[in-house]
């Protein structure tokens, strides 16, 4: 593992699946120790994008390095620093938390003893000591899912992928994983990778990267990106919607807008008042209120506007 | 020899697994025991078959074969759980690859199929007049009657997506390979039809060995035998290893 080379390096990066296009051309650069999310509508290329930095599929156009390995020649040397995590927990169910943690210890090749200290330091790190002897289809969902983050990082991968890995958790387990994996960034400079449909857990990373049909539509660090947006975004519901947003955009304040079942998002730049004044103008106009833009919108905006 | 690590923790894994699900342990013991008892004693009293003492001494090859051909083909269509449940791709993802993985579950497959064939195997004094130089040759056709049919089912267990499919499996794959294997009735009396598959199915192979190493007259000769048996787990195993790489399923299933 080259210690100068940055995680992930992507140039053009694609994948096909016969005539269908699920990856067009992916351009990245992750730094060693990024929190890294990839965001975007169900079919955007985000399992296709873990997929191929995992070594899982090979890419039809484009190169990747990750850790300076290249993506198809060292495709061992890349999964022995690889942990992955998979939307469903891979906990064998006939097995104990700790026969599971050695299962993954001993595919990932360590020797015996290493493999043994590994899975004590895994229990003991992620507070599975106590569940160490159970057996994995006892555990509740939450529990399996730890037991999960505890078995993709017993080997202490220098890069984790995780695919939407806080699916079906209660907001306690959520908040646990989480703590883990932050944990694991700051103890060992772990880079990780994971995709989300919960845009708020996307706001703590450092790069975000936002796919739609398959293409990059945006990446950037959240702040950046919800700088696009503009400073405020303005909700506005009720029958005038519409015509106070004309009046908007006349005044040149609206950066970006969002159809909503109800009226619009409209990403503004520049003072508050002059829309306000315009609001109160108009009988018609059931909801307005300003608030920070979030990545949601930035989502909205990217992902609808392309389509 | 890193890659020994992961195939070890392959088969630890499956035995573990195994060990813990007694009731199918049990059940695939049971099987070959009833096929003994029950079918046996009853074509005992209307069959006679040339060069054996009994419709029960001539089976009783073949019913060890089947033993472990249902212990290890069952065990490596497993592999399809596996599969469904995430678990495979994990496997796949590790560093030793698809030869290991396909390496390590051959590997426990064949053990789980030597155990349930030993159990049958253990009773072969009860039947036969054996030899202990007979009881160890028959040991070893049943360990490669084990590796084969283990290689088999992971063949099988290839294209399979759900574990829906596993039950269609046993009937559509298993009984056949055992019915057309000359395990239950000579080869030599089929029509030719069935003869020409029966050649074309590597369980006659392991069926004959067997019979072999149990004193009994064979039709297919040891050598040529053997070397059937060692090319197709060679070809079958080659065909797996294709079907297993992740690459390939994904071309064929289409996007993830």
């Amino acid at each position: 593992m080259s210690a100068s080379r940055p995680a992930i390096e992507a140039a053009g990066l694609g994948r096909d699946y016969g005539s269908t296009r699920a990856l067009e051309s992916l351009d990245l650069l992750v730094a060693r120790g990024a929190l890294v999310g990839l965001l975007g509508p169900n079919g955007a290329g985000k399992t296709t994008t873990m997929l191929l930095l995992a070594t899982l599929l090979r890419p039809s156009r484009g190169t990747a390095r990750v850790f300076g390995h290249d993506l198809v020649a060292d495709r061992s040397a890349i999964r022995r620093c690889l942990g992955l995590v998979f939307q469903e927990p891979c906990i064998d169910g006939l097995l104990t938390v700790e026969e599971n943690l050695l299962f993954a210890a001993r595919l990932a090749e360590l020797p015996k003893r290493d493999a043994l200290k590994a899975v004590d330091d895994a229990l003991e790190r992620t507070r599975l000591v106590e569940r160490a002897s159970q057996l994995g289809r006892q555990l509740s969902g939450g529990w399996r899912r730890l037991a999960d983050i505890a078995r993709a990082t017993v080997h202490r991968p220098a890069l984790l992928i995780l695919d939407e890995p806080t699916v079906g958790l209660d907001p306690e387990h959520r908040d646990r994983m989480w703590t883990l994996l932050d944990d694991e960034r700051r103890a060992r400079g772990t880079t990780i990778v994971f995709s989300t449909h919960y845009l708020t857990e996307a706001e703590a990373c450092d790069y975000v990267v936002l796919l739609a049909r398959g293409a990059l539509v945006a990446d950037g660090n959240p702040a950046a990106l919800k700088a696009t947006v503009g400073n405020d975004v303005a909700e506005i519901e009720g029958p005038d919607a519409a015509r106070l947003l004309e009046s908007a955009r006349g005044a040149g304040a609206v950066r970006t807008v969002v159809r909503t079942e109800r009226g619009y998002r409209i990403g503004m730049s520049g003072p508050r008042e002059p829309l306000t004044a315009l609001a109160a103008a108009l009988p018609g106009v059931s909801r307005f209120a300003f608030r920070p833009p979030t990545l949601e919108d930035v989502y909205f905006e990217r992902t609808r506007r392309d389509a | 020899m890193r890659v020994v690590t992961p195939v070890y923790g392959i088969v630890a894994r499956d035995l573990g697994r195994s060990l813990r699900q007694k009731g199918r342990l049990f059940g695939g013991l049971a099987r070959s025991f009833m096929w003994l008892l029950l079918v046996g004693t009853g074509y005992n009293a209307i069959t006679r078959i040339e060069g054996a003492a009994s419709y029960q001494a001539f089976v009783y090859p073949g019913i060890v074969v089947m033993a472990a051909l249902f212990g290890a083909m069952l065990t490596a269509i497993s592999t399809v759980y596996d599969r469904e449940f995430g678990m495979l791709r994990l496997m796949l993802a590790c560093p030793a690859g698809t030869m290991a993985v396909l390496t390590g579950r051959a590997l426990s497959a064949t053990l789980v199929g030597i155990v349930q064939g030993g159990a049958v195997l253990l009773c072969g004094p009860l039947l036969l007049d054996l030899t202990a130089g007979q009881l160890a040759a028959a040991a070893a056709v049943l360990a490669v009657a084990a590796a084969s049919s283990s290689l088999l089912g992971l063949l099988v267990a290839a294209p399979l997506r759900s574990v829906e499919n596993f039950a269609a499996v046993v009937n559509v794959v298993l009984f056949p390979l055992l019915f057309v294997s000359g395990a239950l009735y000579p080869t030599a009396r089929m029509p030719l039809w069935l003869r020409g598959a029966a050649r074309l199915n590597p369980v006659t192979y392991q069926v004959d060995l067997m019979r072999v190493a149990l004193g009994l007259p064979g039709e297919l000769g040891v050598v040529p035998s053997l070397l059937t048996l060692a090319i197709t787990s060679l070809v079958v195993f080659g065909l797996a290893a294709w079907l297993f790489d992740p690459e390939h399923r994904f071309i064929r299933r289409g996007a993830p």
